[in-house]
C-alpha cells in the first residue's frame, strides 16, 4: 500500500481515506504500463543491431549489445532536419493564422447579433461532419488554382478556418462575463481592443487546449501533404517517414522504422514533457466555467 | 464550407502573395518532369530510385526528372487522380498493373501508339520487347496505354532445413493443393493446443488480400474477371468458392495456417523467423528473404488443383492524359531508358522483382546474377502459365469487395459459400454504372 500513498499524495486531503480514489489510481498506472508498451518496444527496436536477426524483434527485452546503426541508417535515407522543419512550419502556419480567425469568428457567434446567427453557426459546424478525404479533390483543384500546388501554404490553405476551434472559443467566450465588456465600453475601448485585452487574456486555455489538437492532428496528417507536395525537399515528416514504412507486396526493416518513428515523435514529445503541467491544466480549466 | 466575408478577403490576399511566391518567372532551361512512384519493397530502394533519376538526369542534359514518392500502390492512384483532376497531372507513374483499365475508361491515360510509331517502330515491335505474359495488362483495345517497368508472380517459399527435418524433400516440392495440405500439416509443430510452427502462411490484407485470391482461383481452373470486358467479375463461381473454401480449411479445419487475415510483412517476417515453415509471396520479397533467411530455402511454382496458372503483379509505367506535348515527349524518353535491358535488369537485381524486357536477362550482368542466385529464375520460368491481374472498372472498390468478405471467412465470422455471393452482391453493384453506359445500353 506504501505505492498507492505515494502515488495518492497529491489528492484532496478530503478523500485521502477512501478505497475508490485508491482504485482510480491503480487504474491510471496500468493504464499508463499498456501505453507505454509499444514506446519501449519501439526504443528496445531502435538500439536493437540487425545482426541479432529477426527472431528476437518482437521482443521487448534490450539487446546486450545495443547500437545507434538503425538510427544512422534512418537518418540517411531521409533527410529528417529538412521534413521537420517542412512539418514546424506547416503547423505553425496553420495555428498562426486559425488563432486569428477562431477568435473572430468565435467572438461573432457569441457576441455580435446578426440575422440567421444560429443557422449559419449551425451550418458551420455541420463541417465537422465531413469526412476530409471527401474534399482532396475540390480542395487541390482551388490549391492548384490559385497557383499553390507543391507549396507548403497549399498544405494548410485547407486548415486557415476550422470549425471545431470556432465552437471552442465561442463557448468559451460566452462563459466571461458581459460585465467586463461593459466596463471597458464606458472606458472607450474599441471592438478589436475589447477582444484583445479582455476576451483573448481570459481564454488563454482554450487557446492552449485548441493549440494542441491542431498541432499534434496537422503533424499527424499523411493523406493531404501527400497529395499537394511534389518536391522531396517539401515533405512533412509522415511523407518522409512512410517512404519506408509502406509497402506494398515486400517486406519491412522494423529497426529502421523504430528509428524513424522516433525521429519523428521526439521534438512532439520533448515539447509535452516540457510543458506537461501546462498542457494537463489547460484541459482541466477549460472545461470549468 | 462558409466563410465571413473578412476572412475570404484575407484568403484571397495571402493566396495571391503565396501564388506570386510559388510561380517563378519562366526561364528557357530543361525540360521538368515529374515521376511518380510508390515504394514496392523497403526504404533503401527509395533511395536506389534517387540513384536511377539521378543517372538519368545526367544522361539527359535536356531533361530534369523528379521521383516523387507517393505512397502504396493504392495511394498512388489516388494522388495521380488528384493531380490530374487539378490540372496538375504528373509527367509519368510508376501505377499498379491492374490500375490501367480502370483510368482508361475514365480517360485519365495517354494512348502512347502515337509515341511509338514516331519513334519508328511499329506497336508489335515495341510489345515483343517484354514476355507475353505482361501484354494483357499494357494494351487496351489494341492500342498500348502501359510499359511493363517491375513485375511479379506469388511465389511458394520454402524452409529447406524444416522440411528435412519433417522427412520432406526439399528438391520435390509440393506440386499440387494435396501435397502441399500433406506439407503443411507435417510441417506444423504443436505444444498441447499451441502451434508452435505453422505450416503455411498465406497473406491477406487490402491489396495483396485479392491478389492472392485470384492466384488461387487460376490454379483451381477459375477466371475471377472477365479479361476482355470491365463489368464482370466471377466472384460467386464454383473455382472460386473452392479456392475459399480451401483456404478457409487450412485455418479452420487443418489448423496449419494462423488464422485471421495477414499483412504481408508480418508473413515474411515469420518465414524469416522460422514460425511459418512456408509461406505464398510475391517474387518482389525474394531480394529481402535472400538478405535476411538463416536457414536454406526453396522457392517453387503455386501448386495447383486443376492446372497451373498465376496472375502477373507489380507496376506499369504510364502516361497521364493532358500533358503538354513536350513534357509527354521527355516522359516517353524516360520510361524508355528505365524500360532499358540494362535498367530493368538492374531494378530487377535489387528489389526482386523479375525484369519485363526480355534482352535483360541477356546482359552480363544478369547472367552473373542467375549463375549465383538460381532462385532468381522460378518467378521467369513461371511466366509461361501467367495470365493478366485482374482489371475492371473501379478496380480497387471492386476489389475491396471481396477482400472484405474473404477476411471475414479467415477471421471464422463467415462461411466461404455466403461471404462469396455477399461479394458478388456488392460487386455487381459497384460495376451497374458501368454495365448500365455499356453491356446493358440497347441501341
Amino acid at each position: 500500500m506504501k505505492l498507492i500513498d505515494w502515488l495518492t499524495r497529491d489528492a484532496p486531503l478530503a478523500t485521502r481515506n477512501e478505497i475508490t480514489p485508491k482504485l482510480g489510481f491503480l487504474l491510471t498506472v496500468l493504464l499508463a504500463i499498456v501505453w507505454l508498451i509499444p514506446f519501449l518496444w519501439m526504443v528496445v527496436a531502435t538500439l536493437r543491431p540487425p545482426s541479432d536477426g529477426i527472431n528476437t524483434m518482437a521482443e521487448l527485452m534490450p539487446s546486450l549489445k545495443p547500437t545507434l546503426d538503425n538510427v544512422r541508417d534512418a537518418w540517411e535515407i531521409g533527410d529528417f532536419p529538412r521534413y521537420t522543419l517542412n512539418t514546424t512550419i506547416i503547423c505553425a502556419g496553420i495555428l498562426l493564422v486559425q488563432f486569428v480567425t477562431i477568435t473572430l469568428a468565435g467572438f461573432a457567434f457569441a457576441r455580435l447579433k446578426f440575422a440567421g446567427k444560429t443557422l449559419i453557426f449551425y451550418l458551420f459546424l455541420m463541417q465537422l461532419m465531413l469526412v476530409p478525404v471527401l474534399l482532396i479533390v475540390p480542395n487541390l483543384s482551388l490549391v492548384a488554382q490559385l497557383g499553390l500546388y507543391d507549396t507548403l501554404t497549399g498544405v494548410m490553405m485547407p486548415f486557415f478556418a476550422s470549425a471545431f476551434g470556432t465552437f471552442l472559443m465561442r463557448q468559451a467566450f460566452e462563459a466571461i462575463p458581459t460585465e467586463l465588456e461593459d466596463a471597458a465600453l464606458i472606458d472607450g475601448a474599441s471592438l478589436i481592443q475589447r477582444i484583445r485585452h479582455i476576451y483573448v487574456p481570459l481564454s488563454m486555455p482554450s487557446f492552449s487546449a485548441f493549440a494542441i489538437i491542431s498541432v499534434t492532428s496537422h503533424w499527424n496528417d499523411f493523406l493531404w501533404p501527400l497529395m499537394v507536395i511534389n518536391s522531396p525537399d517539401k515533405r512533412p515528416l509522415t511523407v518522409g517517414l512512410s517512404v519506408f514504412t509502406k509497402t506494398a507486396e515486400g517486406t519491412q526493416a522494423w529497426g529502421t522504422i523504430a528509428a524513424g518513428t522516433l525521429m519523428v515523435i521526439a521534438p512532439l514529445l520533448v515539447t509535452f514533457l516540457v510543458f506537461q503541467k501546462r498542457f494537463i491544466s489547460s484541459f482541466v480549466t477549460s472545461g470549468i466555467k | 464550407m462558409l466563410f465571413s466575408r473578412r476572412l475570404a478577403l484575407g484568403l484571397a490576399m495571402i493566396g495571391t502573395m503565396a501564388g506570386a511566391l510559388a510561380f517563378p518567372a519562366m526561364a528557357e532551361g530543361p525540360t521538368e518532369i515529374d515521376l511518380f512512384f510508390p515504394v514496392p519493397v523497403d526504404g533503401k530502394l527509395a533511395r536506389d530510385m534517387g540513384t536511377l533519376i539521378k543517372e538519368f538526369n545526367e544522361t539527359h542534359r535536356d531533361i530534369k526528372a523528379t521521383a516523387v514518392y507517393t505512397g502504396s500502390y493504392d495511394d498512388t492512384l489516388i494522388k495521380t487522380r488528384a493531380a490530374i483532376k487539378a490540372g496538375k497531372p504528373p509527367s509519368a507513374v510508376i501505377m499498379s498493373a491492374n490500375f490501367l483499365l480502370d483510368m482508361q475508361i475514365e480517360n485519365e491515360l495517354t494512348n502512347l501508339d502515337a509515341l511509338i510509331k514516331a519513334d519508328g517502330t511499329t506497336k508489335e515491335q515495341f510489345l515483343g520487347q517484354f514476355f507475353p505474359a505482361l501484354h494483357g495488362n499494357a494494351v487496351i483495345n489494341r492500342s498500348v496505354y502501359g510499359v511493363p517497368f517491375h513485375n511479379s508472380t506469388p511465389l511458394l517459399y520454402i524452409n529447406a532445413d524444416k522440411a528435412k527435418e519433417a522427412g520432406l524433400d526439399p528438391n520435390k516440392p509440393p506440386q499440387t493443393w494435396a501435397e502441399l495440405t500433406d506439407w503443411a500439416k507435417k510441417l506444423t509443430r504443436r505444444d498441447g493446443d499451441k502451434v508452435t510452427q505453422w505450416g503455411i502462411a498465406i497473406p491477406c490484407a487490402y491489396d495483396y488480400c485479392g491478389w492472392m485470391m485470384e492466384t488461387l482461383t487460376m490454379s483451381n481452373g477459375g477466371r475471377y474477371y472477365n479479361e476482355e470486358f470491365g463489368g464482370e467479375v466471377y466472384y460467386d463461381t464454383p473455382s472460386m468458392l473452392g479456392a475459399l473454401s480451401w483456404w478457409n480449411d487450412l485455418v479452420a479445419k487443418h489448423k496449419v495456417h494462423p488464422p485471421g487475415a495477414t499483412p504481408g510483412p508480418a508473413v515474411s517476417t515469420s518465414f524469416i523467423s522460422g514460425n511459418a515453415a512456408m509461406m505464398m509471396l510475391s517474387t518482389g520479397s525474394l531480394t529481402y528473404v535472400r538478405d535476411n533467411a538463416k536457414f536454406n530455402y526453396k522457392v517453387a511454382f503455386i501448386p495447383r488443383n486443376v492446372r497451373n496458372a498465376v496472375p502477373i503483379g507489380g507496376a506499369s509505367l504510364i502516361v497521364p492524359a493532358g500533358l503538354e506535348a513536350d513534357k509527354q515527349k521527355a516522359a516517353w524518353t524516360l520510361i524508355k531508358w528505365m524500360t532499358s535491358p540494362e535498367k530493368s535488369g538492374w531494378w530487377s537485381r535489387a528489389t526482386g522483382y523479375f525484369a519485363p524486357n526480355m534482352a535483360a536477362y541477356k546482359t552480363p550482368d544478369m547472367v552473373d546474377f542467375l549463375n549465383k542466385n538460381p532462385d532468381a529464375k522460378t518467378a521467369v520460368e513461371q511466366l509461361d502459365v501467367a495470365k493478366p491481374w485482374f482489371a475492371t472498372y473501379k478496380t480497387v472498390p471492386v476489389r475491396k469487395n471481396l477482400e472484405d468478405e474473404v477476411m471475414l471467412v479467415l477471421n471464422g465470422k463467415k462461411q466461404p459459400k455466403e461471404a462469396l455471393a455477399a461479394a458478388q452482391k456488392a460487386a455487381d453493384e459497384t460495376l451497374k454504372p458501368y454495365n448500365a453506359e455499356t453491356s446493358l445500353k440497347l441501341p
